[in-house]
């Protein structure tokens, strides 16, 4: 579980972040929305402590990772799956590479890697795109492939910034069905979006921002169960 | 999970060959002059042993010097400190060292007999200091017939002229030698600094990456650190080799040139032992400026 109480994050003399609080149970998709500025970058850098917040406390599986020493971040992070708008993919290396290196992060055995690439690329439906290189995918495919690393680790939570920000909305709509079938299978997800037609589609908990306020809390919808019907009958 | 370090150092070499080149080839200068230097300096040293311990005083004795007065002069001489390997040469001895001085001249030599020759002790002196207290003490001993300085076709000074010469030309050798090997380390290091510094700066997203999905710093900074010993490691080997090569073939020339003179070592076993060692050294030295110099680079990039 995920906990932020009065959470303040200043740079200079402008609040980013103001007294914020919130949980996210386990299993939980969550969407943090709001205009750009409103702080939602911020609270994902938070939350992967690339920043300290000036005060409150990030509660996460019962730590406090805003008082983590700095040789303890990376082991954090390895529990974290990351998803960014600009997909960060490593351009010199093939698609099952970029997913192996996680593996290569986690200090998973090599004999291990195989299968386990395999699964989550089959899982993106990028099999057949694992040797070519980020410069021959589309950009869809290039944040598959982000969503590929970001699972492999099998993490207990994803964040993703802003994920169908340079996708079209057919591309983005598949993207997001990806999310919904990864947040079926037990993951965590926070995502930071300011897409309104996402939102509104996937009816999840919304968390909006507003100049770094929590102006809405929304709440857990009881809909999960009912979708997770809903998307075995489509695929049915 | 050295591999995969290995494997990504070994790819940005093969992505950035130009860089990786220019690397190894300043190293291999350096290593190349450094080995070339090291052989000087074990040459010169040698060439200075050579004439410091080579016998410098010969005691002619009078041919009615006992065995058993012989024997206790040699033991007193032994027992000198200023004194160093002492050696009695017979009178049979002695007309053999004649005969192969005089090899070109077979007639010099069949005109005499081993009694015109005298027995003697021959030594040399830890310091050429002492040259002028020892032989006029033994001058002074009873069996003692005439005293002889080895260098003595040139005047009784021109050994230690030579030696003196030697050993200055070892010192600067040594002094030059280190402050040129020390220059060219240095601009090895300043250019291992700069190479991987750029290596950092074309894999700055790279880094980031691996820092967001939890690599830790040693993670990150392994495959730099490794590409930087593969270039000091390859330079050091590739300019030990040429130098080897370069000492192998003129062997034969420099070993004819200096004749007796032990400037290299004739025998191959310690030919090899010694550029073993040398090159033992140069891997150390290698490792040791590859380590340093990458960790500079990539605490120089971090601060940034």
């Amino acid at each position: 579980m995920l906990e932020l109480i009065n959470v303040t994050k200043t740079f200079g003399d402008i609040a980013a972040l103001s007294d914020i609080s919130f949980k996210v149970d386990d299993g939980e998709f969550v969407f943090i929305s709001g205009p750009s500025g409103a702080g939602k970058t911020t609270l994902l850098r938070l939350l992967l402590r690339e920043i300290k917040p000036n005060q409150g406390e990030i509660i996460l599986d019962g730590k406090n990772i805003a008082k983590l020493s700095s040789k303890e971040v990376p082991r954090l992070r390895q529990h974290i799956g990351t998803i960014f708008q600009d997909f960060k993919v490593i351009p010199e290396r093939t698609v099952a590479e970029n997913v192996e290196v996680a593996l290569a992060v986690i200090g998973l055995p090599k004999n291990e890697w195989p299968a386990r690439t395999e699964h989550v690329l089959r899982l993106v439906g990028l099999s057949d795109r694992a040797n070519l290189f980020p410069s021959q995918l589309s950009g869809g495919e290039l944040q598959r492939v982000s969503m590929a690393r970001a699972l492999v680790v099998n993490p207990k939570i994803i964040l993703a910034d802003e994920p169908t920000g340079n996708l079209d909305w057919e591309t983005a709509d598949k993207i997001m069905d990806l999310f919904e079938k990864i947040n079926q299978e037990g993951k965590t997800i926070i995502m930071a979006t300011h897409h309104k037609l996402i939102i509104n589609k996937l009816k999840k908990r919304v968390i909006e921002l507003k100049d770094g306020k929590v102006i809405s809390r929304g709440a857990s919808l009881p809909q999960k169960k009912e979708k997770k019907v809903d998307e075995s009958e489509k695929e049915m | 999970m050295t591999r995969i370090h290995i494997k990504t150092a070994w790819d940005h070499m093969r992505r950035a060959p130009f860089q990786a080149l220019s690397a190894i080839f300043v190293l291999s200068i350096t290593f190349f002059v450094i080995t070339v230097l090291s052989a000087l300096v074990y040459a010169s040293g040698e060439t200075l042993k050579y004439f410091e311990t080579r016998p410098q005083v010969i005691a002619f004795l009078k041919d009615t010097a006992t065995t058993e007065q012989i024997s206790q002069l040699q033991t007193r001489l032994q027992q000198d400190s200023r004194i160093n390997d002492v050696s009695f040469i017979t009178k049979e001895e002695a007309l053999e060292i004649y005969k192969e001085a005089t090899a070109d001249n077979p007639l010099l030599s069949e005109l005499v007999s081993p009694s015109i020759f005298p027995a003697s002790l021959e030594f040399s002196l830890t310091d050429l200091a002492f040259a002028e207290d020892v032989i006029q003490e033994v001058k002074q001993e009873e069996i003692v017939d005439q005293i002889g300085f080895t260098a003595s076709l040139g005047g009784e000074n021109t050994l230690s002229d030579v030696v003196s010469r030697l050993r200055t030309i070892t010192f600067y050798i040594r002094l030059g030698g280190g402050a040129f090997a020390f220059l060219l380390a240095s601009t090895s290091f300043l250019v291992l600094i700069v190479i991987i510094g750029m290596r950092m700066t074309t894999r700055r997203g790279e880094i980031e990456i691996l820092d967001l999905i939890g690599a830790t710093p040693g993670f990150i900074r392994s495959p730099i650190i490794l590409e930087a010993i593969m270039y000091a490691l390859t330079g050091v080997f590739v300019g030990w080799l040429l130098a080897f090569l370069l000492v192998l073939y003129s062997t034969p020339t420099i070993v004819g040139y200096f004749g007796e003179i032990p400037v290299l070592p004739r025998d191959t076993l310690q030919l090899f032992t010694l550029f073993g060692i040398m090159l033992g050294g140069e891997l150390l030295t290698g490792f040791f400026l590859a380590l340093s110099g990458s960790a500079l680079a990539v605490s120089r990039v971090k601060r940034r």
